[in-house]
């Protein structure tokens, strides 16, 4: 797991999640700004993945792979849900949605750092 | 991204979806039913939106969390495991409700879920030994911010709400 990419990747999601409140806050649907950074976002969380399962598949790993996996498959299915979701409301509650789902990758992804690390 | 894209930046007043969302005093009105996939009910409208998004996160974070621990060591705490799952369903089961506007559904939902965590939240904090591994719901849900106390009476304020204005 590579600490540099997982670090941006929490930057970037609670980025769109402050980003997704004041949006909220000032009454405003959904813009694109904030589906391009969640495209960018589900991109950087997919490349993880793919390293995460290349280290996998090559011995490498924590004792819990299984809850590593289970996060795993969880970051990289709430972006696309959040804005599928996000979308179909043309309201201040729609990027309420988004943020919901940026606040959940950063702990997540940091549960995967803590799980990872966790390995002597 | 689904082709609705186009109207992104129109205030809320316009949107098209249901004329139930938002903070209108005349909110209620039925939704259009079938307009799109994301045309919902009442009270998956709004900040209903929320709401059911939050459930779904939970319903996903306890969901896994008691696959993993059903798979590899059932045997440590049953009981905490098969209640993680059991909460993982209600909260699955609470966002489709609410989703789908069964509002009868969502309430009984909260309803075992606000029983659930204060039951659950008392006895872990009485008897530590009956539940060994945490479960989302003990300490009152103080492993995740207090957030499943939280939910289910943000559920139940949200259908008074809309029982109301309705």
């Amino acid at each position: 797991m590579i600490g540099p990419l997982a670090t941006g990747l929490i930057v970037l999601a609670l980025l769109i999640a402050v980003v997704s409140l004041l949006t909220t806050a000032m009454n405003k649907a959904m813009g694109n700004v904030l589906l391009i950074a969640l495209g960018v976002l589900e991109v950087g969380l997919l490349v993880q993945a793919g390293f995460l399962i290349a280290a996998l598949v090559g011995g490498e790993g924590p004792a819990e792979t299984a809850t590593l996996i289970g996060y795993m498959a969880g970051t990289v299915v709430i972006p696309p849900v959040a804005a599928f979701w996000g979308v179909g409301e043309r309201s201040r509650w729609g990027p309420a949605v988004i943020a919901v789902a940026g606040f959940a990758i950063p702990g997540m992804v940091g549960r995967m750092l803590q799980l990872w690390q966790g390995m002597a | 991204m689904n082709g609705r894209d186009e109207r992104v930046d129109e205030p809320v007043g316009e949107r098209g979806v249901s004329p139930a969302a938002g903070a209108s005093p005349v909110a209620g009105a039925s939704p259009v039913a079938g307009v799109s996939p994301a045309a919902v009910s009442s009270t998956g409208a709004g900040p209903g939106r929320v709401l059911v998004a939050v459930y779904a996160v939970f319903a996903l974070a306890a969901g896994s969390r008691a696959a993993v621990q059903i798979a590899r060591q059932f045997d440590e705490a049953p009981l905490a495991y098969s209640l993680s799952a059991f909460a993982a369903a209600v909260y699955l089961l609470l966002a489709v409700a609410l989703a789908r506007g069964n509002r009868t559904l969502a309430l009984a939902a909260c309803g075992i879920e606000l029983a659930g965590v204060l039951i659950v939240g008392t006895f872990s904090l009485l008897d530590p030994e009956a539940f060994p591994k945490a479960t989302v719901w003990s300490g009152f849900g103080s492993g995740y911010v207090f957030i499943p106390l939280v939910l289910p009476l943000l559920g139940l304020f949200w259908l008074s709400r809309r029982r109301r204005t309705a």
